[in-house]
């Protein structure tokens, strides 16, 4: 368990036929996708053309996808190689910096996204980060320990349960109940 | 409810107590199980700082339609690959079968050619596979006059024809007629067997006078 069993299902119902599937997986990687591509275009429909362009190409590919590495390290190499070619069929725009393909998914930083959002959408945003730090805060230390090794430190759950001294069930718990507070306070911005 | 969506959140970690399938079947058929993912999400992304500048919610939605609009269909995997994944399904005799063919159709061919070298020999030269009778005792016959006992009605010889013929010197005249006389007989009462018992009942006839 743990190293992306949902993946490997989803990839399996997709080359299956399942669109469904397809669908969540790009709710899952589209945020992520956006961010890799925003390191390569600074405009916003831009950026988001071509993360569109690169989730059709990973779905007319998906099934030369044979599990040989992780789903997200193939589908950030398409969509690294996407905005690419993107930039490559401009005219010889000068864009203020490069970025080298393999490197462009580990950079830190928001610069290539500074132009992209409309000031609803920023705002909102950035409510929705402030309404999710600041319940956070609000909970309690169980379940803020348990919500944060897992969520920024990417420990497991056995690996947080020896953590925290705890059974693996009492671990799973506390992590949802965590999202699950943070999500009543969140829910009304998203709906 | 509670337990469902403790479920999702363990979905979402890569974990699952039970079948996989039967959550993601879940998940993909209830539409605000989704929006609950999508939430899940974001908490995480906005913790490890990952969430974009600006959330564009109908992002996954227009992808979608643009799959459907479009009718985007996934890529078949190469031909090679599919060759090779079919072999793998199937039963090693059947991955034998364009050799056993061949060599079926190896086999027709041998056969042919051993069966068709002795015919050609027989029909190369006319009379040329016939064993050829003893020329000097046919001479030899044809010289005797008929005294009796087994004499041989004919002798056929072989002539640069296609045909055999009858030696007409060799019988005596009054032998001639009654073989004759006999063969009309023999022929209107065995009207099945002809050819060879004429033969044999010549030789018969001979050894009965």
């Amino acid at each position: 368990m743990g190293t992306n069993l949902l993946d490997a299902e989803l990839v399996k119902r997709v080359q299956a036929g399942d669109t469904g599937a397809f669908d969540l997986l790009v709710q899952k990687y589209q945020h992520k996708v956006i961010n890799l591509v925003g390191r390569f275009v600074s405009d916003h429909a831009e950026c988001q053309d071509i993360a569109q362009d690169a989730f059709i190409k990973a779905y007319r590919a998906i099934n030369g996808f044979r599990g040989d590495s992780q789903f997200y390290t193939w589908l950030y190499r398409i969509a690294a190689n996407t905005a690419k070619n993107h930039l490559a069929s401009r005219a010889r725009k000068s864009l203020g910096y490069t970025v080298d393909v393999d490197d462009a998914q580990h950079f830190e930083g928001e610069s290539g996204l500074k132009e992209y959002a409309n000031p609803e959408n920023l705002l909102l945003t950035d409510e929705i980060r402030q309404t999710i730090f600041t319940a956070i805060e609000k909970l309690p230390d169980d379940l803020k320990s348990a919500i944060t090794l897992r969520e920024i430190d990417g420990l497991s759950y056995e690996e947080i349960a020896d953590v925290m001294d705890c059974p693996i069930g009492t671990v799973r718990s506390r992590i949802f109940r965590a999202r699950d507070v943070i999500d009543k306070e969140l829910r009304p911005l998203l709906e | 409810m509670t337990d469902r969506n403790e479920k999702l959140s363990l979905l979402l970690d890569d974990y699952s107590d039970d079948n996989i399938d039967t959550t993601i079947d879940e998940v993909i058929g209830d539409v605000n199980l989704q929006y609950r993912t999508r939430r899940y999400r974001i908490i995480g992304e906005a913790m490890r700082n990952e969430l974009p500048q600006a959330i564009d919610s109908g992002f996954h939605s227009a992808v979608m339609a643009q799959i459907h609009d479009q009718a985007v269909a996934p890529n078949p995997a190469s031909t090679a690959a599919q060759e090779s994944a079919v072999r793998h399904s199937l039963p090693s005799w059947m991955t034998l079968k364009p050799l056993a063919g061949f060599a079926i159709a190896a086999s027709v061919a041998l056969v042919t050619v051993a069966l068709w070298q002795p015919l050609k020999q027989e029909s190369g030269q006319p009379g040329d596979g016939l064993v050829s009778a003893d020329q000097e005792k046919i001479q030899e016959l044809a010289g005797q006059q008929l005294t009796g006992g087994a004499v041989p009605v004919s002798t056929r010889v072989q002539t640069p024809g296609t045909r055999w013929k009858v030696e007409s010197a060799l019988p005596a005249p009054g032998m001639q007629q009654k073989l004759n006389a006999y063969l009309v007989n023999h022929t209107e009462q065995s009207n099945s067997m002809q050819g060879l018992i004429p033969q044999a009942r010549v030789a018969g006839f001979d050894a009965q006078q």
